[in-house]
């Protein structure tokens, strides 16, 4: 599903994440590790918010330097800590990520009811309680068609409630849309329920296998 | 202490505001000789109402830093500065009078040039008014911040919120509005009230179109901070644009329509003041051109990381080779074709280039 081969990653010349070679199958993957260990470096390069040396293959199909539209439609990312314009509304952020990630009719509809955004929606952000701003990021995280589906810690101040609707929804879309997620969390990964096909740990900028199953 | 506070409050004020202090120096110092600027403070010494004039631009300055200064306090990531409140009174409000004085710098280098001037010509009254104008300031501006420290969720007065959906290309519109009312208001009405005025000026002389383009130039250049406020805005708050499947051009194309609007008022102000002289058509192609020049500036400071002192000397360079180009007669139509292949090219080659960092 994901093939990452040479990736050097730098800020201001110091090397922070170094990936020589790393496949990822289809499924959900847990990556683990301690603060600063370059976690949320890899998923912000994945999601290619950040520029990088070397390649990142997608289904060995979309790279995500010579195919930067079809890559980005198909890869999501949702913040650890999401941040908004506080006079901006999830109507307004929807409306403009939905439309160029392309959503389908009703997906908007079913996301605000089971993140319980639609209590909100015309609120603006900076009103927000970290937990409403999670869960907007979440749902702007799921929206379009994507394959591959990047959760910075998405445990982080979400309601339990919320958080089991959320879970059943990536089981949900799992199992009938072959959607794959990479996630992050400092919490007990066991609380989420989902089947893991790989644990990896990321320290000091590199990345190892703990348990993988292919 | 102080250190740590400089680095928070005076590099960033200094950093971002780079751009308007290039125009003051230009509009202060490149147009004046060094005499005829001492004549206009020996002026303004002997006119309370000059230099009351002195004195309300002052003001609008230390209204500037303050401003500033409570932006950064309500930062989310200066949150943690709350504890600075902790800090005893007297050192804390010695602190503010520290960072006061820095951010007044410039005021305080002028001050102190027209107090070697009132004392020249023994102007003893103005030179009075002028120290003390200068400690109010100071005095003011330190309990501003320090109010504002302990009062940091005050009930003021706030733009209505929006009961429709508010499209991507008015998100940075309305961010610097709200957010950052006084660099609008002043890029806003430098722009605006230099392209009056040398509308105006025109017809007064035996002048030709070069009169517009380089008022054109100025204009623009007064516009040279707002791509690094656009790219700081978005880097801050809007992270999943670069997740966003967006094509180089969509991409290029919502930009060109944020700028548009924000450019457009100076469409209405050179069509309402078009010397009699000059075709309408010329100046639509002439606000066409500075829509496109600053969309150039937007393609160069978005992406990279420009340091702000490596952009001034970009913006002094561009002042100096645009005022020699427009001297030797290159028309509008050129500008214009410059202007808009640079903003795209520049525009395309940062989303082709890749980098470690």
């Amino acid at each position: 599903m994901l093939t990452v081969s040479n990736l050097t990653k730098a800020y201001n010349g110091r090397t922070v994440l170094t990936v020589p070679a790393l496949h990822l199958p289809s499924g959900i993957h847990y990556f683990r590790g301690g603060n600063g260990s370059g976690k949320t470096t890899f998923f912000r390069t994945v999601a290619g918010l950040l520029p990088f040396s070397g390649e990142i293959l997608l289904d060995n199909q979309f790279e995500i330097n010579r195919d930067p539209v079809a890559y980005r439609m198909r890869v999501n990312y949702a913040e650890a800590e999401p941040l908004y314009p506080s006079f901006l509304t999830p109507r307004d952020l929807v409306g403009f990520v939905g439309k160029a990630k392309q959503s389908p009719a009703g997906q908007v509809d079913t996301l605000l009811e089971t993140l319980g955004v639609n209590k909100f929606w015309t609120q603006t952000t900076g009103t927000f309680s970290s937990g409403m701003l999670k869960k907007l990021s979440l749902l702007l995280a799921l929206l379009g068609t994507p394959q591959l589906v990047l959760l910075d810690e998405p445990l982080t101040t979400l309601d339990i409630a919320t958080a089991a609707r959320l879970f059943d929804y990536i089981r949900q879309l799992r199992a009938e849309q072959n959607v794959s997620f990479l996630l992050t969390s400092h919490q007990d990964i066991s609380l989420t329920g989902l089947d893991l096909t790989g644990t990896w740990q990321v320290g000091e900028g590199v990345i190892t296998a703990v348990t993988e199953q292919v | 202490m102080l250190t740590f506070l400089n680095r928070i409050f005076v590099g960033p004020f200094y950093a971002r505001n780079a751009g308007t202090f290039l125009v003051i120096v230009l509009l202060a110092f490149g147009f004046l000789s060094a005499r005829e600027h001492k004549a206009l403070i020996t002026a303004a010494l002997g006119s309370p109402f000059l230099l009351a004039i002195v004195f309300v631009l002052w003001g609008l300055y230390l209204l500037k830093t303050t401003s500033f200064v409570r932006q950064a306090l309500s930062a989310p990531e200066h949150l943690f500065l709350q504890s600075f409140w902790l800090v005893p009174n007297v050192t804390r409000y010695v602190l503010w009078l520290a960072i006061q004085i820095a951010l007044l710098f410039p005021i305080i280098a002028y001050a102190g040039w027209m107090v070697q001037i009132a004392t020249t010509y023994q102007k003893w009254d103005s030179l009075s008014a002028i120290v003390i104008y200068v400690m109010i300031l100071v005095g003011v501006g330190a309990a501003m911040n320090d109010h504002r420290l302990r009062h940091p969720s005050p009930d003021t007065f706030r733009l209505p919120n929006f009961t429709f959906k508010l499209p991507y290309e008015l998100f940075f519109p309305t961010y610097w509005l709200r957010h950052e009312p006084l660099s609008f208001v002043l890029t806003k009405a430098f722009s605006g009230l230099l392209l009056a005025g040398v509308c105006r000026l025109y017809p007064t002389d035996d002048y030709d179109q070069r009169l517009l383009l380089i008022g054109l130039l100025l204009a623009v250049l007064g516009h040279s901070q707002v791509g690094g406020q656009v790219s700081a805005f978005e880097r801050q708050y809007l992270l999943f644009l670069q997740n966003l499947p967006l094509s180089w051009l969509q991409r290029f194309g919502r930009y060109v329509v944020t700028y548009g609007l924000l450019w457009l008022p100076e469409l209405l102000i050179l069509i309402r003041n078009c010397p009699a002289e000059i075709r309408l058509d010329y100046v639509v192609w002439l606000w066409l051109t500075g829509w496109g020049w600053i969309m150039l500036m937007h393609s160069l400071a978005y992406k990279y990381d420009v340091m702000p002192e490596g952009w001034l000397t970009g913006v002094i360079a561009a002042f100096v080779i645009g005022l020699l180009t427009i001297m030797f007669g290159l028309p509008v139509g050129a500008w214009l074709v410059l202007g808009w292949l640079g903003a795209v090219g520049c525009w395309y080659r940062s989303f082709t280039t890749r980098s470690l960092t």
